[in-house]
């Protein structure tokens, strides 16, 4: 019986999902979570699981354009060739790229008020992963394997973090990493195939067989537990194996021909299209936090063509997915966002291009705990500053973690340090939230 | 017979500086009546033998000012906005609107002896009109809506044959189409697939295109340019490309892949007697080449001080309206003087041609 080789899915080590380097980061969890007491009241916990709340994060990865998207400025010289349109919302104008999102603005709050001053692609892209600047001695979560713990349930039988990003560029800034939360929070990371490639039953093992010897497992480990209930580490080793025999079944969530194929046809022919149909069927499966990466929208050269393009496709695919959830009662329990690592230059270059902006840019928040049709902040009539309301990483973080119910201000504890979710005083925005 | 134009005698002979993006041209041939397409959607008129030019403004559009045209005392704009406005140049007042697109017109032209004009736009549809009473010819259809990649395609120029036989329109994926300009109706279709990059892997998306298009004078030869296959598509790194073929043989017959100046190509203008070909446009920074299609030569080629958008000459063909980013630049060249067959014949006799 051949082996089935073991593969990388990007190369990257701490990427690499395996059922071994699983079961490894599930064991070793009860170490971890020994030194990493937490202040989970359990309680509350219990409610948020209940509730099965989700989220879907479109990183927009290269940094999308606020003009061409979420905070028009028409007319303007910086305004660019794009005009706004009445949104469903009265008072609220979106650039004429985003038809079908203007005309659902009532699920959809937008903050236009971003400074968050890093304009490199891999720094902005850190800050805007973990809310908070990184630190050499602390290795900090970032929003997925967060919301993975604060939304996944131990005994899930699917993935509670899975990231897309297909396109190679940009990929190494592209934060996916649990941190001192330990290897059971790391992302499901899919880069080169839409599927999880090492999850399915190895080659000439029959559904049977792969049953019988699960089944012989459980057998021996309950007869080992019986009169050792208390054991973690038998628990753990339980609760891992029940894991993966949930994770390789469901291989069937990454597959897209699995839908009606009206449903297929609705997300549209990319790629993008695709990850967002899959991305619904994760989160109606349980699966806490999908990240789906679009890029490259880093438009130096010939922006308007580029946005032309892709806020299209953002556009369509976004609204179909807002549909789609609500159309399954999804859409209350589902929170999506769209954010980057920063915007895009008012001013517009010699090649009709716009380069790296953090200063005043723009991200939105659709559904689970959001007060649909709602803007905050302002820039000024060119979008060079922030006018009213600015915000950073750490309040937009504490804004996602309250419109899931999660209190921004929790701590974790490292050994003895507490860790706060995001940075003391930190405020999140309660006019955009229900 | 025109006069010889020298394109190694090019020189810039006056810059005018702006504030906005100059994104088309029309010249009266009265260097003190230029005028511009603006980003503001205004049109400016320039007088641009003036020291410090007072610029007179026409106000209509609503988005980018893409196209102008002059015939006789008329001026035609098109727009982003999807609009033509005809306007009369003596009182600057709009004698005519029209709705011509759904979406962005990207360029007009006009036919040589002034009667039609087209219009090319992103819903992928040329249309031609009568410049007098603005009356719809055709709407000639041919141009997918969409890339192969399923994104919005894009229909960027379109230009006459020297004797108004032949209409060509270029698109997005590099696609050029030939059109018989009576009948409305396809002749021909010419690919230049080298100037559309689709990038499946890094960034997944496109750039590029075929965005301009000119017939040499005898209208056997197409002229299209664009720019080369681009590796890192945030940016217009590639070297311009001009590509020239027998349209009607389907053959593509030369291509200039550029050795200097990158970006895209988004003018071409025959000399009328096909002393050269010009191109001109950018990336970041502009250029200025001159080609010499039967020698198969670059004749001269420069830095333009602006990423070119659009161009109109005299009739002498000796002097360059430019029209760009943040600046309106005017170029001229050494030209002989005109001569007639008996000023020839007196050339060739005297000791010193001889000599």
């Amino acid at each position: 019986m051949a082996r089935h080789p073991r593969k990388l899915f990007c190369g990257s080590p701490e990427h690499n999902f395996s059922r071994r380097g699983f079961l490894g980061g599930a064991t070793a969890l009860v170490g971890i979570g020994a030194g990493l007491e937490t202040l989970r009241r359990p309680a509350m916990a219990e409610e948020l699981k209940k509730k099965q709340k989700h989220v879907i994060l479109l990183w927009l990865a290269g940094g999308a354009s606020q003009l061409e998207t979420w905070d028009p400025k028409p007319g303007r010289p910086t305004g660019g060739p794009f005009r706004s349109i009445q949104t469903s919302s009265p008072g609220i104008q979106i650039s004429e790229l985003m038809p079908k999102m203007a005309s659902r603005m009532q699920e959809t709050a937008i903050i236009r008020s971003l400074n968050t001053k890093i304009g490199d692609h891999g720094g902005g892209s850190i800050l805007m992963h973990l809310g908070r600047r990184d630190e050499p001695n602390l290795s900090y979560p970032d929003m997925g394997s967060v919301l993975a713990r604060e939304l996944g349930q131990a005994d899930s039988a699917v993935p509670d973090y899975v990231t897309f990003y297909t396109a190679t560029e940009g990929r190494g800034n592209a934060v996916g990493r649990p941190g001192f939360l330990g290897a059971r929070y790391a992302p499901m990371f899919l880069t080169t195939s839409n599927k999880p490639e090492d999850i399915e039953r190895i080659e000439g093992l029959s559904e049977i067989d792969h049953k019988e010897r699960a089944d012989l497992r459980k057998l021996f480990s309950d007869r080992f537990t019986r009169g050792r209930e208390s054991a973690p580490v038998l628990d753990s080793h339980n609760v891992a194996y029940r894991r993966v025999h949930g994770l390789m079944a469901s291989d069937k969530l990454f597959d897209v021909t699995e839908e009606p194929e009206k449903m297929q046809a609705s997300y549209g022919p990319t790629l993008f299209g695709q990850q967002c149909l899959i991305a619904r069927r994760l989160a109606e499966a349980g699966t806490p936090f999908v990240k789906v990466s679009r890029a490259w929208w880093d438009s130096h050269g010939q922006n308007f063509e580029t946005h032309l393009e892709l806020v299209t496709e953002l556009d369509h695919v976004m609204s179909t997915l807002l549909e789609d959830l609500k159309q399954r009662g999804l859409l209350e329990s589902t929170l999506v966002i769209t954010l980057a690592e920063f915007g895009r230059t008012p001013t517009i270059n010699g090649s009709l291009g716009r380069d790296h902006f953090a200063n005043a840019w723009s991200a939105s928040l659709s559904g689970c705990g959001i007060k649909g049709g709602s803007v905050f902040g302002k820039t000024d009539e060119d979008g060079q500053t922030v006018a009213d309301g600015e915000i950073g990483a750490a309040e937009m973080f504490a804004t996602i973690y309250k419109a899931l119910g999660i209190d921004p201000h929790k701590d974790y504890y490292v050994g003895a340090r507490p860790i706060p979710l995001t940075d003391p005083g930190t405020k999140a925005v309660d006019e955009v939230l229900s | 017979m025109m006069a010889h134009v020298d394109p190694t005698t090019l020189k810039i002979t006056r810059e005018i500086s702006r504030e906005d993006i100059l994104l088309s041209v029309a010249h009266s041939g009265d260097a003190s009546r230029v005028f511009v397409g603006s980003s503001d959607a205004r049109i400016y008129e320039l007088d641009t033998t003036a020291e410090k030019p007072e610029p007179q403004v026409m106000e209509g559009h609503q988005s980018y000012v893409s196209g102008l045209v002059q015939t006789g005392t008329q001026l035609i704009s098109g727009s982003f906005d999807g609009t033509l406005i005809w306007w009369d140049l003596e009182t600057r007042e709009q004698i005519r609107v029209v709705d011509a697109h759904q979406k962005w017109i990207r360029q007009i032209a006009i036919s040589p002896d002034g009667s039609l004009v087209a219009s090319v736009a992103d819903d992928m549809v040329c249309r031609v009109w009568k410049t007098g009473r603005g009356k719809l010819v055709h709407e000639l259809r041919g141009h997918a809506e969409k890339t192969p990649h399923h994104f919005p395609s894009m229909l960027y120029a379109c230009g006459f044959s020297a004797d108004g036989q032949f209409l060509a329109t270029a698109d997005r994926t590099g696609k050029a189409i030939i059109w018989d300009v009576r009948k409305g109706r396809q002749l021909a279709s010419v690919e230049a697939p080298v100037m559309y990059t689709w990038d499946p892997k890094q960034r997944i998306h496109s750039i590029g295109g075929a965005r301009s298009v000119a017939f040499s004078p005898d209208n056997s030869l197409l002229a299209i340019g664009g720019t080369g296959s681009i590796n890192n598509i945030d940016h217009l790194e590639a070297l311009s490309r001009v590509e020239i073929f027998d349209w009607e043989k389907g053959e593509r017959t030369h291509e200039f892949a550029g050795d200097t100046y990158k970006g895209l190509v988004e003018q071409l203008v025959f000399h009328p007697e096909n002393q050269w070909l010009l191109a001109a446009g950018g990336d970041h920074n502009g250029f200025i080449k001159f080609y010499d299609l039967n020698e198969k030569k670059i004749i001269k080629q420069d830095k333009a001080p602006m990423h070119v958008h659009d161009l109109a000459m005299n009739e002498a063909h000796d002097t360059i309206y430019a029209a760009g980013h943040g600046r309106l630049v005017i170029w001229q060249m050494e030209s002989d003087a005109p001569a007639t067959e008996g000023d020839q014949e007196s050339e060739e006799e005297t000791p010193e041609n001889n000599a």
